[in-house]
């Protein structure tokens, strides 16, 4: 069998265990979608207040919304296995793991996808729809959009992976670390312009949500060109999943089991 | 065989106050944790703030509250909303998946104030955290930040320790759905979303649109955030100190009753899992 054959047959069969739980997986979806309507509220909130947010008219935020929520779904979906990185140190089942002929960071990424992400991604392709509708963008750039989400949920798995390799070091059952990097995606959900310059600079370059979110907006608002949409996104994927790689190889070269 | 003779207050007492004690420990040795996920809620909570100075320098006169006021207030609510973070819903939940809950029955102190013991060893840890927060809060609202008088001052801590009640109840009563959906997630995420929408943590609800106004004013979430901040910084009359106070204990009282009610008879069908 090869890599992505065996890699796909274990998504299927991590996939198949998490539909088992369907209560599980209805409220998670309702829950996902209630947390997203949760940050709608206080975007309708502020837009009655407001004509615009640095520039950026309602319709265009609902871009970065939109984006952000279908990022998240879909690095839900597929590559959620890092938040029980922390529980797989602590019960012992990393080193069983490491003992197997694969790559362990694949494994781990891919063996516990979330269900209720299919309410975050379902709620952000509304949310992109609706922007989409009230400002119409060239049509083609519908082809674009899987490619942002892609790279994004590559961008939030990668830090995530980067400040998870942390678990190594600090064993515990939390969670608080990955938590923050959830955090931070959510500063995407608004133009970043309006932020302080130092905030800008982390979350465009260092931590590059931005180029996953706010490039394609802008984008898609008639504002930036189509080259810097077509390539930011995927070169700061790439560059980041370098980083993860890296980050995952070093900090597995210091690990020590818990001996459970 | 003779039944052991219930505890008098004084002995509830004294085993609530160790236990508060106990989970204050426990928790303080999590601290790193708990000091990251205040880092990174207070680093989230910073994106509400900036949006709202965004819309302040575009229009000073943006809503009925001043920059200084709005600042102040969003500060201040976010102080106590760390307060008031608890781990009711995770405590709970794992007494009745591991079958422990028939033990905690069986215990002197009665499973709701065992619970309530345990939520307030979360707050005095909190506590602690909201020094260096204030802290930090008088550098970006300035002297905002203090209370109106003192008299504001001690109607917004007697309105923090009704929030308290409430807090505890509201998660009380809601994590009872756990019995039917035998996992907590969607309770926990549920709560989060209401109170994150309702409770004036984002914005006051005068600065609400009138549909959604109404609706925040016929649910509990506004009394564990907005009214302690509007006590505190004045931004309610003195007159109507009163009837906010008495809200709050109507809330907390009306909904603690219902969640212990509720808990007894679930526990009158319950089956335990076996552990």
């Amino acid at each position: 069998m090869s890599a992505v054959g065996f890699y796909w047959a274990l998504y299927r069969t991590a996939l198949k265990s998490v539909a088992e739980y369907r209560v599980d997986f209805a409220v998670g979806v309702v829950t996902a979608i209630s947390m997203q309507l949760a940050a709608l509220t206080f975007y309708w909130i502020v837009f009655t207040r407001a004509p615009a947010l640095g520039g950026w008219s309602s319709g265009e935020v609902l871009f970065l919304f939109g984006l952000t929520a279908m990022i998240l779904g879909f690095a839900e979906a597929t590559l959620n296995g890092i938040w029980w990185l922390p529980w797989y140190i602590l019960d012992g089942q990393l080193d069983r793991l490491l003992t197997y002929p694969v790559n362990s960071l694949g494994f781990v990424l891919l063996s516990r996808p979330e269900l209720h992400s299919l309410g975050n991604f379902c709620a952000g392709a509304v949310s992109l729809g609706v922007g989409w509708s009230l400002l119409s963008p060239p049509t083609y750039a519908l082809a674009l959009v899987p490619l942002w989400v892609v790279s994004g949920a590559i961008i939030y798995t990668g830090i995530l992976v980067v400040v998870g390799a942390v678990t190594f070091r600090v064993v515990g059952p939390w969670v608080s670390h990955l938590f923050a990097v959830h955090q931070l995606l959510n500063t995407s959900r608004y133009p970043i312009s309006i932020y302080p310059r130092w905030l800008y600079l982390l979350v465009m370059y260092v931590l590059p949500f931005g180029a996953a979110v706010f490039v394609p907006a802008d984008f898609l608002r008639g504002h930036g060109s189509l080259w810097r949409a077509l390539v930011i996104p995927p070169l700061a994927a790439f560059g980041t999943a370098l980083v993860a790689k890296l980050a995952w190889d070093n900090a597995l070269r210091a690990y020590q089991s818990t001996g459970s | 065989m003779r039944a052991l003779a219930a505890p008098t207050f004084r002995q509830s007492l004294a085993g609530f106050v160790v236990l508060a004690q106990k989970t204050a420990q426990t928790k303080l040795t999590y601290r790193l944790a708990t000091l990251i996920t205040l880092l990174s809620s207070g680093f989230a909570y910073c994106v509400f703030l900036l949006v709202w100075r965004e819309v302040y320098r575009h229009d000073p006169h943006a809503g009925p509250l001043s920059r200084e006021q709005m600042m102040a207030y969003l500060v201040m609510a976010f102080l106590v909303n760390s307060a008031l973070i608890m781990n009711v819903e995770t405590r709970f939940l794992q007494r009745v998946r591991m079958g422990l809950v028939t033990g905690d029955l069986l215990r002197p102190l009665s499973f709701v104030f065992f619970q309530m013991a345990q939520a307030t060893g979360d707050v005095l840890v909190n506590a602690l955290f909201a020094v260096p927060i204030y802290a930090a809060g008088l550098v970006f609202a300035g002297s905002a930040l203090f209370p109106a008088s003192l008299l504001a001052a001690v109607l917004g801590a007697l309105s923090l320790v009704l929030a308290f009640f409430i807090a505890f109840s509201v998660s009380y009563l809601l994590v009872q759905a756990s019995f039917v959906l035998q996992s907590g997630y969607g309770i926990f995420f549920a709560r989060a979303a209401l109170h994150q929408v309702f409770s004036g943590l984002t914005a006051p609800l005068v600065m609400f649109p009138q549909s959604l106004r109404r609706v925040a004013e016929w649910l509990p979430f506004r009394c564990e955030i907005e009214t302690p901040v509007r006590l505190w910084l004045g931004h309610a009359e003195l007159g109507d100190a009163p009837r906010l106070l008495a809200e709050q204990a109507a809330w907390g009282v009306g909904l603690f009753v219902t969640g212990e009610l509720v808990f007894r008879a679930v526990m009158r069908h319950h089956q335990v899992q076996g552990g």
